[in-house]
């Protein structure tokens, strides 16, 4: 009974210490925030936090409370309900420890910046947002915290919003999530009006919940986990600094989509139409942002689209109806995914802001630490045997190969885990290997604590993080137990596919001399045609349209056709229509006008 | 204070005086200046400049106004707000518009294609038929308790 309320009570002091950075400075001119003392905060949060983990982990107590509901007026309120089971309880340390990593990471980067305090509370308030989202047993709250980690992603993208690429880079994000959000208020609408109330909990009835809502739910994990279709802001996002990028944009904020359809999995469990679109899209997404990294040559640009592929994964594990798993992958990639980020932050702050691969090598000898880790989370990444990504990806390979599923799927997906060893190996080749080729007096140094310290702390958590939370936390589902060898190894064979073609890719760049233009080298570096074609044709038609009938049509409506103009030609086709009756024919007007009288005559006789 | 009338965008120039007037008013070349064309929408003489947006203009010549990439006097476009480098991009693609287009939909639509095929003809893992025991539920499927069932065996040692 105790241990009830020590999870209870050590889960709301976490969320409280994320909080107290926020309101201690309001209370008092003394408590102002620094970045260490926020940085710290979080360290205390993630230590507080492993409490109710550990908890959970070893008695499996998971709880729902719902604590005072916020009243605005007597029909109007939010509830605080908060739900901790093992998806919020397991991704709370993890996103917290990922946190305190990058912040720390961000007190050096952002050393320079003058509103450096401002830009941690950013990353604080999008911290809390993103625990609300995770935390939220009401369907309203997880909104909240979905507009507020929106808000704050628009917000840190858009961070140097002196330059004109950034705030056009918010403003993507921003609209893209929009659209998705129409898909969120839909589904909420009808859970809303069919079983009255917001709390999630188990399906209601065992037959199938009616498409319409789940499709709005997949529209919003579309628009906020960049799925195909909604997925341009991802790249575009790589704008903001790369401590933002680190934390939304790989870890926390994009995988609130797939988040949603977890905590969401029941309804979508008794719908096979909605599986097998969560399936297909996930496939196509997978597949697209793999083809879109191969031709990269900005660094961030191929982590952006190595995260928007993985997401694609999460939503194919979500298709097969698994969502333990999607969940586990989540985990995992938060700190392989986080690591690599640093790791190019490191690299790019080293070279004076080059963020071009082509202008890096050799960086194995200039910095080591740095480029360990960045092959550790690159190894992580393809699914190495026993490392994080391991215990996540494979066990995704194998309950695709042994399922009843679409074929060209599960085609999709192998290629885009061959795609992803490939662009892994062609990014450490070009920037860990080779001669150097950046300029010689670059500040290349790892001297700083605050550099190295969180970035071999997430390598550790790669190596280690895929076996102690498989090893903790037992599968829902029953795996797949026995199946052929060629297909257990299937991911490991598909990801040496994919290095061997690196391999001889850049075999093939040292050999011939310039590459000529093909259509499938520009279908790939121009992502697919997808960007030009969408933005281009629709705002300039939105705008054009909007112009005209702002400028014009209202004017010319209301003005003329409303008014004096209007009047006037209605008169005149009145006027036209009864001119032809007006032929001015006397004789035969005065003969009709006699005929009748005669003829009323006669009758009347 | 305000500007004079003679400053102020005014009606559809008729004569060839009317066009060199608003032309100079415009800051703009007799050769240059076209207004729109006269159909009831009220541009009156103000300039058809070429829809083309700030992306496309120089970005390391020293503008006066930086951000808006634009000189002072210079005629703005009837949609300036439309082409300013948060919104459109007009500028030339490395690739063809028809050819990017066309690219895109046979990749959009191949993958629509396969992904029907694939759901026609989807991969598993291979199945037999069910086998059930008591020589295949003789008496559950209505089979006579007194007679012999036929035996039923499902495998060999």
């Amino acid at each position: 009974m105790e241990l009830a309320l020590l999870l209870n009570t050590s889960t709301l002091l976490t969320l409280t210490i994320i909080l107290t950075p926020i309101l201690l400075p309001l209370m008092s001119n003394k408590l102002q925030n620094t970045p260490t003392s926020i940085t710290h905060t979080v360290k205390i949060a993630f230590l507080m936090s492993l409490v109710p983990a550990t908890l959970f982990m070893y008695l499996g107590s998971e709880s729902i409370t719902s604590h005072l509901e916020w009243k605005f007026i007597s029909n109007f309120k939010i509830p605080l309900s908060f739900k901790m089971d093992q998806y919020s309880l397991m991704f709370l340390p993890i996103a917290l420890f990922v946190t305190w990593s990058i912040l720390q990471f961000a007190t050096w980067y952002m050393a320079t910046e003058p509103y450096i305090t401002k830009f941690f509370s950013y990353l604080l308030a999008f911290l809390i947002a993103m625990l609300m989202l995770t935390t939220a047993n009401n369907m309203f709250l997880l909104f909240i915290g979905w507009e507020g980690v929106g808000i704050m992603s628009f917000l840190l993208i858009g961070w140097w919003q002196g330059r004109a690429e950034a705030n056009t880079a918010a403003l993507q994000a921003v609209l893209y999530n929009r659209i998705g959000d129409i898909g969120l208020i839909l589904s909420l609408a009808w859970l809303a009006s069919t079983t009255n109330t917001w709390e999630i909990q188990q399906p209601l009835s065992p037959t199938q919940t009616p498409i319409l809502p789940l499709l709005g739910l997949i529209l919003a994990a579309t628009g906020k986990s960049a799925q195909f279709g909604l997925h341009p802001w991802l790249p575009a996002a790589m704008e903001g600094p790369t401590p933002v990028s680190a934390l939304l944009h790989s870890s926390t904020m994009v995988v609130a989509g797939i988040f949603l359809l977890i905590r969401t999995h029941p309804l979508l469990a008794n719908n096979p139409t909605a599986l097998t679109t969560c399936l297909c899209l996930g496939a196509l997404s997978t597949l697209f942002a793999a083809t879109c990294a191969l031709t990269q040559n900005d660094i961030k640009k191929i982590i952006a689209f190595s995260t928007s592929s993985q997401l694609g994964l999460m939503m194919v594990t979500i298709g097969l109806n698994l969502p333990q798993l999607a969940f586990l992958h989540i985990s995992t990639h938060a700190f392989f995914k986080a690591m690599l980020f640093l790791c190019s932050g490191s690299i790019i702050h080293c070279l004076n802001g080059e963020q071009d691969i082509r202008k890096m090598g050799s960086l194995q000898k200039m910095l080591p630490t740095t480029t360990s880790c960045l092959t550790i989370g690159n190894l992580a990444l393809m699914g190495t045997p026993f490392l994080a990504g391991f215990y996540s990806k494979d066990p995704i390979i194998e309950c695709l190969n042994t399922s009843y599923l679409n074929t060209w799927a599960l085609l999709l997906t192998l290629m885009a885990t061959s795609f992803t060893a490939t662009y892994s190996i062609r990014m450490t080749l070009l920037v860990q290997t080779g001669y150097t080729r950046m300029p010689s007096a670059s500040p290349t140094n790892e001297n700083n604590p605050a550099v190295t310290n969180p970035i071999t702390r997430l390598a550790l958590g790669s190596i280690m993080a895929g076996l102690l939370i498989t090893s903790f936390i037992l599968p829902t589902k029953t795996p797949p137990m026995t199946m052929p060898t060629l297909t257990k190894t299937t991911a490991i064979l598909v990801t040496i596919l994919g290095i061997m073609l690196a391999l001889e890719l850049s075999n093939m760049t040292h050999m011939l001399t310039h590459p000529k233009q093909n259509p499938l080298l520009n279908f790939s570096s121009s992502l697919g045609y997808f960007n030009p074609l969408t933005h281009r044709f629709t705002s300039t038609n939105l705008l054009h349209t909007g112009q005209k009938f702002a400028l014009h049509l209202i004017d010319l409506s209301w003005y003329k056709k409303m008014g004096p103009q209007g009047l006037a030609d209605l008169q005149l086709m009145a006027t036209k229509t009864s001119i032809t009756l007006h032929t001015g024919l006397i004789k035969a007007y005065l003969e009709s006008f006699a005929l009748s009288i005669l003829i009323t005559i006669l009758f009347l006789h | 204070s305000e500007m004079s009338k003679d400053l102020l965008p005014g009606p559809y120039p008729r004569t060839p005086e009317e066009r060199a007037a608003a032309a100079k008013k415009y800051n703009m070349r007799v050769e240059d200046y076209e207004p729109y064309p006269d159909d009831g929408f009220g541009y009156g003489d103000y300039p058809k400049l070429p829809d083309k947006s700030l992306h496309e203009r120089d970005p390391w010549y020293q503008w006066d106004q930086p951000d808006m990439r634009h000189n002072w006097g210079q005629p703005m476009h009837w949609d300036f707000d439309m082409y300013i480098r948060n919104r459109v991009d007009t500028s030339p693609t490395p690739v063809p518009w028809h050819i990017m287009r066309r690219h895109f939909l046979i990749f959009l639509s191949t993958m629509l294609i396969m992904f029907g095929l694939g759901g026609l003809y989807p991969s598993y893992r291979p199945v037999g038929p069910k086998q059930y025991p008591f020589n295949d539920l003789y008496l559950e499927r209505g089979g006579d308790p007194n007679k012999e069932p036929p035996v039923v065996t499902h495998y060999e040692i």
